[in-house]
């Protein structure tokens, strides 16, 4: 494989993308909604008393959560008020697998593009007729969508743990939230094995549709397990702590393998040329 | 030698079959017209060549390369022009050229840039390359389809419909293109197209197609000849006479005689109107006939296109 012809198809694709507002806008929406509306909600929390006055009750609503966090974090919590509870449940847990959702949304809607939107521009059979390898084709098309998803991913975190910290600051007497040990295998370790599986995933159903919105319609389908993560948490039957991330780590990679190894068989030429719209 | 080889070339898409055991040797630098209506297998036995997608059966060699053991250099060594442009619409003319001659292998930037500004003069696209393709009309759009095909100066060069939806100002300037190819270049051009002005223009030899077989090939004029019979000399006259009749009827190179009335001239048919011409006007002007003009009449490749898919569609 030609690193050069890996990066050629890389910066073609990402030329593309740049002059489509129809990929841009969800993968830069979506992440301002996570990374600036969420800890806003936070910082309405901590600072109108009216709020603040129904965070006894909201803070029930966690209990389960609660129950099944760890007895130190358990401790430090019974020492807090009702209304610190709140904001520290919310920014620390509650709000972190939203933030799963960014790598899955922004890759697939970028190899949606890359893949399936090739098919449904009827470009497709050009690039095929050059000299690249399915595995520089296929490794260019991946990296396009994997490095802007990383880099909206990591810009989400930090963007939102900059205004947690600086929202929540006086209210924790200078002990900052974010990052912790969660957040930081959250971001670092699960996102970008959640967003090759995606990228496998989006490979495989673009070989298979015709158009873009095809495949990006099926991609959403990714979203579900990590709505059920979500519940799970909320309702206290899984807690993402250090040990539960570590897991999904592993648990991701081995799918990524099986699911790259299933890509590089559906990749190709014929495959795709005869599904072409 | 040749540059592209094929022996029962075959390919089925589950019960039907689009190309069945076609066998063609065309020579370097000749460039060869496939012709056929549509669905005849030209664009499927296009895309087996050009290694995108794999024959059922039979074989094929590419410049050399055998088109399923060694499909990259079969990439390398050809250029393609596809049924659609093909184009990245939201890059600019250069940044598409860019990327497919970089795909191609011309890596030296000086050379690539020389090579892609001389294409681009040469259609008249240069000062339109910093231009999104989208802004560009259906015959700008395929002239620099052209122009990505021929980047990287390729021995061969699949080219299917060059010039459809094109005026004829275009499309003069894309045959002139492929005659330059072929004869300075030495490129092999497989021309695919409806356009039998395009074959009897510019190529050597023709296959004519259908249903995924070839019916017959050959050099153009052959193929009139085989299909449409022999050439018949028209000559006009001031007025036609039993004399001058009888006189024409009496040369032993008149296969047949008869008279058209609306053009006042006799139809001679003969088996080679280069030896008959002289001689058949010889005898009209020694029978005192008026001569006004001599006419060779052969089919057009159209005319005898059209009759052979007619009687290859009634069997």
């Amino acid at each position: 494989m030609n690193r050069r012809n890996v990066w050629l198809v890389f910066k073609k694709d990402w030329l593309e993308i740049k002059r489509n507002p129809q990929v841009l806008l969800p993968i830069v929406i979506v992440p301002i909604i996570f990374a600036v509306v969420l800890p806003a909600i936070v910082v309405l929390i901590s600072s109108t008393p009216a709020a603040a006055g129904s965070s006894q009750n909201s803070v029930e609503g966690f209990l389960p959560l609660i129950a099944n966090l760890p007895q130190d974090i358990q401790a430090m919590l019974a020492q807090m008020e009702p209304n610190q509870v709140m904001v520290y449940i919310m920014a620390v847990y509650f709000f972190a697998p939203f933030f799963l959702i960014i790598p899955i949304m922004a890759s697939s809607v970028m190899g949606s593009d890359s893949f399936a939107g090739e098919k449904e521009r009827k470009t497709i059979e050009a690039l095929l007729a050059t000299p690249l390898t399915d595995g520089e084709l296929l490794l260019g098309k991946s990296l396009v969508s994997f490095i802007p998803a990383m880099a909206v991913t990591f810009v989400s975190f930090f963007v939102y743990g900059a205004i947690i910290d600086v929202a929540t600051y006086s209210m924790f007497n200078g002990m900052l939230l974010i990052p912790n040990a969660v957040w930081l295998i959250l971001i670092f370790g699960v996102t970008p094995a959640l967003a090759l599986c995606s990228i496998g995933l989006t490979v495989i159903i673009s070989a298979r549709v015709k158009g873009f919105k095809e495949a990006q319609q099926i991609s959403v389908v990714l979203l579900l397990p990590i709505l059920g993560l979500l519940f799970a948490q909320v309702s206290g039957l899984l807690i993402l702590g250090p040990v539960v991330l570590a897991a999904l780590i592993g648990l991701l990679v081995l799918v990524d393998i099986a699911i790259f190894y299933l890509g590089m068989k559906v990749f190709q030429r014929e495959e795709i040329l005869s599904r072409q719209s | 030698m040749y540059s592209v080889v094929t022996e029962g070339l075959t390919k089925k898409f589950n019960s039907f079959t689009a190309v069945n055991h076609l066998s063609l040797e065309i020579g370097e630098g000749e460039v060869f017209g496939l012709l056929g209506p549509n669905g005849a297998g030209k664009t499927t036995t296009l895309r087996m060549l050009a290694c995108l997608i794999a024959p059922t059966e039979g074989s094929a060699a590419v410049a050399g390369y055998d088109i399923q053991s060694d499909p990259l250099k079969v990439r390398q060594s050809v250029g393609i022009l596809t049924e659609n442009p093909s184009l990245y619409e939201r890059l600019t003319a250069l940044e598409n050229m860019d990327f497919f001659a970089q795909a191609y292998g011309l890596l030296d930037p000086q050379e690539r840039s020389r090579r892609i500004r001389a294409l681009l003069e040469f259609f008249n696209l240069w000062d339109r390359r910093n231009d999104k393709v989208a802004t560009f009309s259906k015959g700008m759009k395929q002239k620099l389809a052209i122009v990505r095909a021929t980047v990287h100066k390729p021995p061969i060069l699949f080219l299917d419909e060059p010039t459809a939806g094109l005026d004829p100002e275009s499309a003069k300037e894309i045959r002139d293109l492929m005659a330059a190819l072929s004869q300075q270049e030495k490129s092999t051009i497989l021309l695919c197209t409806h356009h039998l002005e395009d074959a009897e223009k510019l190529c050597r030899r023709v296959m004519i197609m259908n249903r995924g077989t070839c019916i017959i090939v050959g050099s153009p004029d052959e193929l009139r000849e085989k299909i449409s019979g022999q050439p018949v000399i028209q000559i006009g006259l001031k007025q036609v006479n039993a004399k001058v009749l009888a006189a024409v009827k009496a040369n032993p190179q008149a296969k047949e005689v008869t008279v058209n009335p609306q053009e006042v001239a006799l139809m001679v048919t003969v088996d080679d109107a280069r030896s008959a011409t002289p001689e058949l006007v010889e005898e009209v002007v020694q029978a005192k006939g008026q001569v006004l003009s001599v006419n060779v009449l052969r089919p057009s490749l159209e005319e005898a296109y059209l009759k052979l898919i007619k009687e290859e569609n009634k069997q």
